[in-house]
């Protein structure tokens, strides 16, 4: 009896389904052996199968690759089963930090630390515990030549993102209202009185 | 400095913050042994909810009136020297100057994108909060380890790069030489006995620094002797006969 050949959808869902990271287009084809072609329709479909409004089970898009998983809709059972509650959400001081690794980086923490103007250390400890920020590298140039840091892939998948270009321009972000009048309170704060000096 | 209660006042008094929910000397316990970072406590809150609870019962105010303000002012120092910015080499000496308006308008705008892109990250994570994916992981096979090829392309520069000269930038030239100081001693005691303070009176304190370092070699080698009568007093070079 001959075994019947398994369609791309098919492959591409069982190999989605035992990996816990996202897994690449060119792993994909490797693992499954299809074309480029049959890969992109396959994923369509899969993706129309795995919509959040039709399973538990979704398709994603992230950090570069594809990756299944739960409706966050379903989250509360997922988190009941697991006896896990879920992750506390990050400190504007974290967002901060990883703002400046995004759209600044790869930067040091010093570097981050002037940013903010105000030591990021522990910030940045926690943060690379979390797996959000990782060494990319060292920046010889300076004294001590420390390590580099950029966000990670679990950043990209946290954030929903496939790739660092999706997030919108820095400067797209402060419209150029606010811009002028953090210029205007700094020019009228350092411009003194007219008649200063003429009071007793 | 201390963060631990005097006596067991606070025993019973528990705190609800996000970070934290529990009794109040667990969480100084936990930041004491660096299991919780202070940046993330809103001191402010903690403040707010020991008031809340002194209203509810005020028994042994005093007690644990003090003993809180003790704690908590404590946490107010170490959470201060926490982000207080770190001096770095680069800005250091530079720090004192006041920034030119310019300066400071171009810094407050970089940072205020900064703030609007953390804002926009917290609405990013809190958009994407609950997706768990499969539990399944696929232990890494010797061989078949996942490396992005920039990574390995990193890896190569580095191994197969020259090794770049540290940076010197830091440091000045050399003007003095501990051969130079140790003669200046050697003549010095040619005619008796001299005290340390008056041989460096004119010195700076590099010079001050080095002519120490050389009167301790020149007394190890056995060229000359200290003499202190007490602890940080004024210090002699006596030539050995």
């Amino acid at each position: 009896m001959s075994e019947k050949k398994p369609r791309p959808e098919h492959l591409i869902e069982a190999v989605l389904l035992v990996s816990a990271t996202p897994i690449s287009p060119p792993d994909l084809s490797s693992a499954t052996g299809l074309s480029k072609e049959e890969m992109g329709s396959a994923l369509e479909n899969l993706a129309e199968r795995y919509a959040p409004e039709t399973s538990g089970i979704v398709l994603r898009n992230v950090a570069g690759g594809y990756q299944l998983s739960t409706n966050p809709g379903c989250s509360g059972a997922v988190e009941r089963f697991r006896e896990e509650a879920r992750p506390a959400p990050l400190s504007n001081a974290a967002h901060e930090v990883l703002a400046c690794a995004l759209y600044l980086g790869p930067l040091t923490r010093g570097a981050i630390s002037r940013v903010r103007g105000v030591n990021s250390d522990a910030v940045v400890r926690n943060l690379l515990e979390r797996g959000l920020l990782i060494e990319v590298g060292t920046d010889y140039e300076a004294p001590g030549s420390p390590a580099l840091l950029g966000v990670t892939d679990e950043f990209l998948a946290a954030t929903g993102s496939s790739s660092t270009d999706e997030f919108p321009p820095l400067g797209s972000l402060v419209t150029p209202e606010e811009l002028s009048r953090v210029h205007e309170r700094l020019t009228s704060a350092a411009t003194p009185p007219e008649d200063a000096g003429d009071t007793p | 400095m201390t963060l631990e209660p005097q006596g067991r006042s606070l025993s019973d008094f528990t705190v609800e913050l996000d970070v934290y929910s529990g009794p109040y000397e667990w969480l100084l316990a936990l930041i004491l042994k660096d299991e919780l970072e202070i940046f993330e406590i809103p001191l402010r809150e903690l403040v707010e909810s020991y008031i809340g609870e002194r209203e509810r019962d005020p028994t042994n105010g005093l007690e644990r009136d003090t003993d809180f303000a003790g704690s908590a002012s404590a946490l107010v120092l170490l959470k201060s020297r926490t982000l207080s910015p770190a001096i770095d080499a680069e800005t250091e000496g530079d720090e004192d100057e006041p920034l030119s308006p310019e300066v400071l308008a171009e810094r407050l705008t970089e940072y205020l994108k900064i703030r609007r892109a953390a804002e926009h990250l917290r609405e990013r994570f809190a958009a994407n909060a609950g997706y768990y994916p499969s539990a399944h992981t696929v232990p890494p096979r010797p061989g078949h380890l996942r490396v992005k090829p920039e990574r390995v392309s990193l890896a190569a520069r580095r191994a197969f790069s020259r090794l770049i000269e540290p940076p010197v930038r830091h440091l000045g030239p050399i003007t003095v030489t501990l051969q130079e100081l140790a003669g200046m001693i050697r003549t010095a005691l040619a005619t008796g006995p001299i005290s340390y303070e008056i041989l460096t009176r004119d010195m700076d304190r590099l010079n001050r620094a080095v002519a120490f370092a050389a009167a301790l070699s020149l007394a190890q080698e056995g060229s000359l002797t200290l003499a202190q009568t007490e602890p940080l007093g004024p210090l002699t070079l006596e030539p050995t006969a």
